[in-house]
């Protein structure tokens, strides 16, 4: 007896050290080794239909779409092979029109998929899984690059030119009274003031929307042999293809009635001009209309003025936002004065000096008059504002304002610095400061928006001649930069640091690439002892 | 004449052979250690600054040796005068094993000329490692009078003797008050690291942790060396030592199969406050799992079933994988589980050089232990002081 | 069992003595440290920061270290993430990232100097001192080499000059104490061409940080690394991108590292006061059952003879009554028979006599 205990446990001791060496080596993580990148794809659909029905009992299953397009094709099927009609449209959903229950929706995924695989692996060909655990996946082996898909003006466009104009045949409303969608004219807008990012009732999501619209549009061009646009996934929701998308440029104006040049409505219906407490803005809507690549930029939630729901003391429709905050907020693309200062820091040409320059700062009272015009006239004043077209009033406003476009001339722009306050390691900087100067004139003078906001020849020097009042002769960097870490101005450099942080963040800003912050000699000789 | 022949003849045993080639490479390797300095003969860097030498040497040398505190108190406090045989041996390995942790720690520390300098020149009284430092070398102070009647029995210097024995009730308190600090102190050593100890290893508990299972270590230190001197040095046994052995495994073996259990539901106390059940599940986890359950609740279980039916030999080998169960998990504690968020490639492995230290220094306590044991009576009672 | 005065006061000794190893409880106290009035610090600012090395070819000159291997105007170095060593005080790292913000992004490695230092609480020869300028030194020549404040430190940062044989110490940034005393600036602050490193009063620069992050929220992550990591240091960091994007650990917690081993290190004197008295009362008691044993025993042994003897004793008596009685029955008989024995011979006789007196 005893001896077979002995045996046995010395045969143990190999075994329980090759556990214990096996579990070591697990535990010094030899997974790592077998990390593999994960692919980005376009089509990936987590197929988790089932949620709404009942608990998932497994985990929801990544699907490959255009793969299966693909592997279809090459058998000679098309999207009827997995897609149902009724009378109006292809089902989005798959082999099913509607939804009944857990257990049948359940049942038409493993009776399709799995014996559809089944038959394809029967004929000796790669494919899909057919065992449980091989589809529902604990975790998804792909990553989605699905990039999101909309209509911009080119697009939209293309679209209009297709259809000969015919709006109708996307654009429609839902009537509650007949609960039937009608077209009604000159009500056309973005699909998605209506269709959100999830299905609400009867009102589709934006998702299922442009699915069910796009897709079949485009089929039945393809099968009149025209050329269409895409049917797979990729197609649209691959970034490499949408680059590849053909650009109209300039895009032909869009038709919908809307104002030329008029007054910002204040509110709805206009303030009368006793009561009215601030110039009225005028606003050049045809130009603006080229600034951004869709409507909907500005007209976020419907095609209509901003004061029908942005009201001076704000209200349901507007989510409470007032008038004002809707016309100037920084930071968001929406309001005027929001776009304005993103523009600033967009292009590389005003980024330089513009990144420097606080985006919420108190703005001067010139700066608000810049957009709040005072009236040319006593008639001018008390007009009521036009409500389409072009409003002459407005009209004459603007033509009023005088763009700057220049700065001082070469008499007052020195041709050549010397900054020789410091010299230590390095010798005197030569900057090169008309050539600097002439420079940022050529790039923004096209720009309107510069053109209109610099007040003065000399507001664009205060890009670096700052926090001093605009001048032809303004103070030297040394007069308030000095010794750093002033207790007294914990936000002010020191002067070696003023420099540096000024031609530095204007460089990486205007993405010029030489002469490189690290590159020091590039600015500065280096100073032999 | 025979006698000339008999000493040729033996001196070249395998034993002596082997540890004289261990013992002098080990002096060479000391040599290398101190004229070329720690980068060159080891692996430490600057994220793994303690290797073997404190992770093994130290840490389990110092659990190991705990069978001296362990046997003594249950012997003098708490009167269990059945397992007095075991004392000294006890006694010896104890003193044997803190010394040479010392003579390790010089290997290890960047100035060891220096040791005394936190009690005479500088105490940095907020560090845990002061106090470990602190009671270790009060702890090895009373280790080596407790032994030190073994020698003066052997030197015939009577009167000292008799007088170090008198001390031993206040050595032996003395004894388990600076074993309870530093044992479990060099546990609370990793509580300051929070973020360098794995979440299931690291705990605020590890100072119980570290106590209780030196506690374990104690009891199956001084059964597994029991088990060897047995073996190897029957002949130098008296009556009273050879006949106690079987009880004292009996008796020991529960003792260690309760204080395991106590040990494992710490431990897993320790999880639940951390709420760390999910880390079970990773490799680390597993790994853990395998301490656990393998070294810990395995054992405790074995024991009990050969305290049960007496099965001597279950319990010795019992005695043998929970020694094992210490030195992994000591290891895991510093350097395994420690660091673990570090790529593999800053992780630590030692090198030879410090592999081969820490063997010298294993072999050079086996070697003065066999000297002193067949010197000095230690396996059984000097005939002058029989009775005590 | 009785004791002693001589040894009462023998193990009081003992356990009086053990309290010397004892502590003063100040840094580990239950307080909350926020640091020395008016203590310096520096502010890291990686949205300035240009990654050209001059802060560390700064700390170089300043601290007279031995120049590098690759000279520190080559950028090539931070293509591979390093960290302090033996003779770099700091290292700067780069990041780069291809989100937005886009990169790269420089690191700043290097002693944080925190508020309540780990490597100060752990060194047993208090070889590291938080000096009232903020700075976190360290002393050589006390220490003795063990590295547990490399264990200790959270950041990682103490370095060792493994290459010494004879006298290797620590290696790590001191905030250039010695200049700061003097009114100088610390050598990498003084180098940084665009102040990437503001270098003022702590509290100071918490609020310049905080003004910064306010100014331009699109900038900077919202949050200063060192305000509270593992109780504060002196040493502050603003990232346009998430910390731990660049290896800086943001799980450390705000529990500062004394605060950790503080109920470890206030057990040791309960502890020693303690024990002595619970062991000594076990000991006292299994003397006491040994006695108790041992008495036990002598009376059990001392009734057992007792009752011995009584037996003994009553068996006697009994056996010397009933030899008496039985001496009594032999005597009786014996009388009874004589009497008997008379008493016939009186009968012959009488009747002899009766017969003669009728004749």
């Amino acid at each position: 007896m005893e001896k077979g205990i002995l045996r046995s446990r010395w045969g143990g001791l190999p075994v329980a050290a090759v556990v214990v060496l096996l579990f070591g080596a697990a535990a010094l993580g030899l997974e790592e080794l077998l990390d593999k990148p994960v692919e980005d794809r376009s089509d990936l659909i987590v197929i988790d239909s089932m949620a709404t029905l009942g608990t998932l009992e497994r985990p929801p299953v990544p699907f490959l779409h255009d793969k299966h397009t693909e592997a279809l094709e090459k058998r000679g099927k098309d999207c009827a092979a997995c897609h149902l009609r009724d009378e109006k449209r292809q089902s989005p959903k798959f082999m099913r029109l509607k939804d009944a229950d857990y257990e049948s929706v359940m049942n038409v995924y493993h009776d399709n998929c799995i014996v559809c695989h089944r038959e394809i692996s029967d004929a000796g060909e790669k494919s899909g899984p057919v065992t449980c655990g091989d589809c529902h996946t604990k975790t998804i082996p792909v990553a989605t690059g699905r990039q999101p898909m909309g209509f911009d003006l080119s697009l939209h466009y293309r679209h209009s030119k297709a259809q000969d104009k015919k709006c109708e045949t996307c654009h429609h409303e839902y009537d509650e009274a007949t609960k039937k969608l009608v077209y009604v004219k000159e009500q056309e807008g973005t699909c998605r003031y209506c269709h959100k990012a999830q299905t609400e009732e009867n009102r589709i999501s934006m998702r299922l929307a442009s699915h069910l619209s796009c897709i079949e549009c485009h089929q039945k061009t393809m099968a009149k042999n025209k050329i269409a646009g895409p049917v797979h996934c990729g197609g649209c929701h691959d970034l490499s293809e949408q680059q590849k998308i053909e650009r109209v440029n300039p895009v032909p104006r869009m038709e919908r009635k809307q104002p030329d040049v008029i007054f910002v409505k204040s509110s709805n219906p206009e303030i009368n001009e006793k009561d009215r407490r601030i110039n009225r803005v005028p606003f050049d809507h045809k130009r603006h209309e080229t600034y951004s690549s869709t409507c909907r930029v500005c007209h976020h939630a419907a095609m209509s003025a901003c004061a029908a729901c942005h009201t001076q003391s704000g209200k349901k429709e507007g989510k409470g936002v007032k008038l004002a905050e809707a016309m100037h907020q920084i930071g968001t693309e929406t309001s005027c004065m929001g776009c304005h200062q993103l523009q600033q820091r967009r292009h590389s040409s005003c980024a330089g000096c513009h990144v420097s320059i606080p985006a919420n700062r108190q703005r001067s009272e010139a700066e608000c008059l810049t957009c709040h015009m005072p009236p040319l006239t006593e008639e001018a004043q008390t007009a009521a504002a036009g409500q389409s077209g072009t409003d002459p009033f407005a009209a004459e406003l603007l033509a009023s304002r005088t763009p700057v476009t220049d700065t001082y001339g070469d008499e007052d722009v020195p041709e050549k610095v010397i900054i020789n306050v410091l010299v230590d390691q390095y010798e005197p900087v030569e900057l090169p400061h008309r050539k600097i100067v002439r420079t940022l004139v050529k790039n923004i003078r096209e720009s309107k928006l510069a053109a209109y906001y610099h007040r003065e020849e000399g507001t664009l020097c205060q890009g670096c001649h700052h926090n001093s009042p605009v001048s032809k002769k303004p103070p030297q960097c040394a007069s308030c930069h000095g010794k750093p870490f002033d207790e007294k101005q914990p936000e002010r450099p020191g002067l070696k640091a003023a420099y540096h942080q000024q031609c530095m963040t204007c460089h990486e800003a205007m993405g010029i690439e030489k002469p490189a912050a690290v590159d020091c000699v590039g600015c500065h000789k280096e100073r032999k002892k | 004449m025979s006698q000339e022949h008999v000493v040729a003849r033996t001196i070249f045993t395998p034993f002596n052979v082997v540890t004289g080639i261990i013992l002098a490479i080990g002096g060479i390797l000391t040599i290398m250690r101190f004229t070329m300095g720690l980068g060159a003969v080891t692996n430490l860097s600057h994220y793994n600054p303690w290797g073997i030498w404190i992770g093994f040497d130290l840490l389990v040398g110092v659990a190991l040796a705990a069978g001296g505190y362990v046997t003594s108190a249950a012997v003098y406090i708490f009167g269990m005068k059945k397992y007095h045989s075991a004392v000294r041996p006890a006694i010896l390995t104890g003193f044997l094993g803190y010394a040479l942790v010392v003579v390790a720690l010089h290997y290890d520390l960047g100035k060891p000329w220096r040791l005394p300098y936190p009690f005479i020149v500088s105490q940095g009284t907020t560090s845990i490692l002061f106090e470990v430092g602190a009671c270790v070398a009060l702890y090895l102070t009373v280790l080596f009078l407790e032994f030190s009647s073994a020698p003066l029995e052997w030197l015939g210097f009577r009167r000292t003797r008799n007088l170090v024995v008198k001390l031993t009730i206040v050595l032996t308190i003395f004894g388990v008050v600076l074993s309870t600090l530093h044992q479990s102190s060099l546990g609370a050593l990793f509580l300051i690291a929070p973020s360098k100890l794995h979440p299931l290893w690291y705990s605020p508990y590890l100072p119980f942790y570290f106590f209780v299972s030196s506690v374990v270590a104690g009891l199956s230190m001084v059964i597994f060396e029991n088990t060897l001197t047995h073996r190897y040095l029957n002949h130098k046994m008296d009556e009273e030592h050879k006949t106690g052995a079987d009880p004292l495994a009996l008796g020991f073996g529960k003792a260690a199969a309760l204080v395991l259990a106590g040990y494992f539901s710490i431990k897993v106390i320790g999880i639940a406050n951390g709420n760390h059940w999910n880390l079970l599940n990773t490799p680390y986890g597993y790994w853990f799992l395998v301490e656990l359950l393998g070294f810990v609740a395995l054992p405790a279980f074995l024991y009990a079933v050969g305290v049960r039916d007496k099965n001597i030999n279950l319990i010795r080998y019992t005695a043998a994988w929970t020694v094992l169960g210490i030195v992994i998990n000591r290891l895991n504690v510093s350097l395994i589980a420690f660091n673990w968020h570090l790529p593999s490639s800053e992780r630590y492995f030692p090198s030879f050089i410090e592999i081969g230290v820490t063997l010298f220094i294993v072999t050079l306590g086996v070697v003065i232990f066999r000297f002193i044991v067949t010197r000095m009576p230690i396996l059984y009672q000097h005939p002058e002081y029989e009775g005590h | 069992m009785s004791i002693t005065r001589r040894k009462f006061l023998g193990w009081i000794g003992a356990a009086g003595a053990g309290t010397l190893v004892g502590k003063r409880a100040g840094a580990a106290a239950n307080r909350h440290f926020t640091g020395h009035p008016d203590s310096m610090g520096v502010l890291y600012d990686n949205t300035l920061c240009i990654g050209c090395r001059r802060c560390e070819a700064g700390c170089n000159a300043v601290n007279n270290l031995p120049a590098p291997n690759r000279p520190f105007d080559d950028l090539a170095v931070m293509d591979t993430p390093r960290r302090t060593t033996a003779y770099e005080y700091m290292v700067m790292n780069r990041y780069d990232s291809d989100s937005a913000p886009a990169g790269p992004f420089f690191r700043r490695i290097g002693c944080n100097h925190c508020l309540e230092p780990a490597c100060a609480s752990s060194c047993f020869v208090s070889a590291y001192t938080k000096a009232e300028t903020g700075a976190v030194t360290y002393d050589p020549s006390v220490c003795v080499g063990c590295r547990y404040c490399m264990i200790a430190c959270p950041f990682e940062i103490p370095a060792y000059e493994y290459d010494k044989a004879l006298d290797p110490s620590i290696s790590k940034c001191h905030m250039c104490h010695h200049r700061i005393v003097e009114g100088l600036l610390p050598g990498c602050v003084e180098a940084c061409p665009v102040e990437a490193l503001t270098f003022g009063k702590r509290e100071a620069l918490i609020r310049i940080a905080r003004k910064r992050i306010q100014t331009r929220p699109d900038r900077y992550v919202d949050h200063i690394y060192g305000e509270h990591e593992m109780g504060g240091s002196n040493w502050l960091y603003l990232s346009a991108v998430p910390f731990r994007e660049m290896g800086m650990r943001e799980d450390l917690g705000v529990v500062s590292a004394p605060q950790l081993t503080h109920g470890a290190l206030s057990a040791v004197p309960i502890v020693v006061g303690l024990w002595p008295v619970l062991l000594t009362g076990v000991y006292a008691m299994s003397r006491r059952k040994d006695k108790i044993a041992e008495t036990e025993k002598a009376d059990a042994v001392k009734e057992a003879l007792d009752r011995a003897s009584a037996e003994a004793e009553t068996r006697l008596a009994d056996a010397l009554a009933k030899a008496e009685s039985e001496k009594q029955k032999a005597i009786e008989k014996a009388v009874k028979s004589a009497l008997e024995e008379a008493a016939e011979k009186a009968g012959t006789d009488s009747a002899e006599t009766t017969s003669e007196e009728e004749s």
